[in-house]
């Protein structure tokens, strides 16, 4: 008896399954055709395909771009933030006539911060919903499985967060990283500051503790590489799990070898994590680096209080800076988002870079023939709100991060050079 | 692998006994479920985390201390508890493995639930006392640092631990959820209303993790998706410990943090767990039932 009704219940359930992705499918057979197959004209303005002739002057049909976003699981926050970026710029176009005249249309799912689901994610927005263009996902980690998929289909990939080595040494050819410099140099203003530092200043010994992910790791990689060459001794050099939470082992020993400089290759809550039990060990550096994570102003300020005083990191972006559109695009997202100016992530910048790139190569070329585009994306210069922006023929970009530390409430750009606001503070108080 | 000082190995053996008894609150509530349904409550570590949640919300919304938090959060996780048990466990009281398959359900859904009350921002919270720490002078070169939220997390579960174990002693619902525990037809024989002692157990085991949650977030950063890393942890502490034994869960809790704490030191942090799979592989080869565990004699 039993077991009968829970067979009637698995049959029902599979039935029920099996019309659900029916309709899904057929409903998705409803978008716009494939642009990577000739089939699809390469719409310019004037070039309307047959669309379903309304009365009046025929709406264009959108062009849809898609992007599996990390909006749940361990990139959650950075993700969300793409996903925002993406929909204040998708918003700004569509209120100044679209692109190539035609309104743009987003397609964002969740891939839960899961490698195998972003790449379904890509594989199902390129072959089943037919979307014409792509933009990629937030991280290396995720960015370097779903750009084989876009490269497969020919498709062009604008990504916002992806600068590890390794999405630029696998000889594809669709890559172009949104960001002014690869992940892995994002250290390089702070290595820069720290060897220029006079003598009696200048750390002697410095500590690497990093989470295993590939885009820490490359900017660890590049800051042990230029502060050994400058002189300064690595006394310990730990990599943990990414869902490692607590770090009151490693402090200890951080704490007791005290190197005057630490130097953090985190996301967000392992930055909070190390910082605490630091302070838990009694470890006072005279110097602190960590990769993401202080560039999140307000998870980093609630986590930590005043120990975030003269924290440093890099970033690529601030909402203040005077670079093409950014204002509009601060002024867009508050309107969209709410919260303070202050509070708006990086994340969001650099996704509104994609956007910024794809649609100035789109009018470029006044189509969305991906082969087109990405040959157009490697020309250059395109005009962004983190500056000018060039690709050399990998994709990597051409520019540099800012260096910032945390003063009083937030943080200030403290270098390099005549992007600097304020002056850095060296030492830093005691945390 | 280096060698650190023994300063450092002292150090590290103290946080890793004070973490551990934070993780013997955590535990206690999955090895009570298990000693009484015979039920492996997959959704214990989702429990947990929805407690800190609660812990964090109190907090940010109330200012109320997590140490304060309990008197909100237990009474809620012991009714969802007993509601838990009596309306969905106890329909599928024939067959474990649905048991099991439905609390997973329960985990995924309340993943969920977390997910979009409270987004899956990492979430940590800071009171005056966080990260400070009792400096213990034992030589004029070895300062102990003890930090305040882990004793204080420490003399929490102490107490916790003691209240269980002195209802399960001195109570007649003790005696008969100890009963239960020892053979449920004689229990019933004898009188004992087996469902309702299955249904106050499962919320008397959300109430510890309710306490444990709330300790868990004072020490460390979660998200709505911790809970699979952690419902790992507490299994295999109550798998050591052998699985319905409380003072056994007391015992492999304080194991695991220390062999967790020390191990980061003596080989690297990544390795660090492998050492207490190890011990748990060696247990289990010359004592399947775990250090503490009866053997079990199916009728």
């Amino acid at each position: 008896m039993m077991k009968s009704k829970v067979w009637h219940l698995l049959i029902s359930i599979m039935v029920l399954s099996l019309l659900i992705t029916a309709c899904g499918g057929a409903a998705a057979t409803e978008a716009p055709a494939a642009p990577a197959e000739p089939a699809q004209p390469a719409a310019a303005p004037t070039d309307e395909p047959a669309a379903p002739a309304p009365t009046e002057a025929a709406p264009a049909a959108p062009i849809t771009i898609g992007a599996s976003l990390p909006l749940t699981g361990r990139f959650s926050e950075p993700g969300t933030a793409a996903k925002q970026g993406y929909e204040t710029w998708a918003a700004i176009v569509n209120e100044n006539g679209g692109l190539l005249g035609r309104p743009v249309e987003l397609y964002i799912v969740d891939n839960a911060s899961d490698q195998d689901t972003a790449v379904a994610d890509y594989e199902k927005l390129i072959t089943v919903d037919k979307v014409d263009l792509v933009v990629g996902p937030f991280s290396s980690f995720l960015v370097i499985p779903t750009s084989e998929v876009a490269a497969r289909y020919g498709y062009a990939f604008v990504e916002p967060a992806g600068g590890a080595p390794d999405v630029f040494n696998r000889g594809l050819t669709n890559i172009f990283f949104a960001q002014p410099a690869p992940g892995s140099q994002q250290a390089i203003p702070f290595t820069d500051f720290l060897l220029a530092l006079p003598d009696d200043q200048k750390p002697k010994t410095f500590a690497v503790v990093s989470q295993d992910d590939p885009f820490t790791l490359g900017v660890m990689d590049g800051v042990k590489e230029a502060l050994t060459a400058g002189g300064m001794e690595l006394v310990f050099d730990e990599i943990y799990a990414p869902e490692t939470t607590d770090f009151s082992s490693i402090a200890i020993q951080v704490a007791d070898l005290d190197p005057d400089l630490i130097v953090g290759g985190t996301q967000l809550e392992d930055s909070i994590g190390q910082i605490r039990a630091y302070q838990e060990a009694g470890y006072q550096p005279r110097i602190a680096f960590f990769t993401t994570g202080p560039s999140l102003p307000v998870p980093f300020k609630e986590g930590l209080g005043s120990a975030t005083e003269g924290v440093f990191a890099a970033i690529s972006w601030f909402p203040q800076a005077e670079e093409y559109q950014n204002a509009d695009m601060v002024a867009k997202y508050l309107e969209m988002f709410g919260g303070n100016e202050s509070d708006i992530p990086e994340d969001v910048a650099n996704a509104f870079t994609v956007g910024q790139v794809l649609q100035q190569a789109v009018e470029n070329i006044g189509s969305v023939d991906n082969a087109a585009l990405i040959e157009e994306l490697h020309k250059g210069p395109f005009q962004t709100v983190v500056g000018p922006l060039s690709f050399n023929e990998l994709g990597q970009p051409q520019g540099s991060f800012m260096l910032l530390q945390w003063q009083g409430d937030s943080f200030a750009i403290v270098g390099p050079g005549d992007r600097k606001r304020s002056d850095p503070i060296v030492p830093k108080p005691e945390w | 692998m280096h060698l650190p000082s023994w300063n450092v190995l002292i150090q590290v053996t103290i946080i890793g006994l004070l973490t551990g008894g934070v993780y013997a609150l955590m535990a206690s509530g999955l090895t009570l479920i298990f000693g009484v349904m015979r039920v492996i409550n997959v959704a214990h570590g989702a429990f947990l985390i929805f407690s800190a949640y609660i812990s964090y919300w109190m907090f940010t919304t109330y200012g109320l201390d997590p140490f304060l938090s309990i008197i909100v959060s237990v009474p809620v996780l012991f009714t969802l508890g007993v509601l838990f048990q009596r309306y969905v466990l106890s329909r599928v009281k024939g067959d474990p493995g649905l048991g099991v398959l439905l609390t997973f359900a329960m985990a995924l859904t309340l993943e969920g639930v977390m997910g979009s009350l409270w987004e899956s921002t990492g979430r940590s919270i800071r009171t005056s006392y966080t990260s400070k720490v009792i400096p213990v002078v034992l030589s004029p070169d070895l300062t102990l640092r003890l930090p305040w939220v882990r004793v204080g997390g420490l003399v929490a579960a102490a107490i916790a631990l003691a209240a269980i174990y002195l209802l399960l002693q001195k109570t007649n619902l003790g005696r008969a959820i100890r009963a239960t525990i020892q053979n449920r037809s004689a229990a019933q024989l004898m009188g004992v209303n087996v469902e309702s002692v299955q249904a106050l157990t499962f919320g008397l085991g959300l109430a510890t993790v309710a306490g444990g949650g709330a300790l868990f977030s004072l020490i460390w950063t979660f998200n709505s998706g911790s809970h699979e890393e952690w419902i790992s942890k507490m299994l295999s502490i109550i798998v050591l410990g052998g699985m319905s034994s409380l003072p056994g869960t007391f015992i492999a809790a304080l194991i695991m943090g220390v062999t967790e704490s020390v191990s980061a030191v003596v080989m690297t942090s990544y390795l660090s767990p492998i050492v207490f799979y190890l011990i748990l592989f060696l247990v289990l080869i010359f004592r399947p039932q775990g250090l503490f565990g009866t053997r079990i004699r199916e009728g």
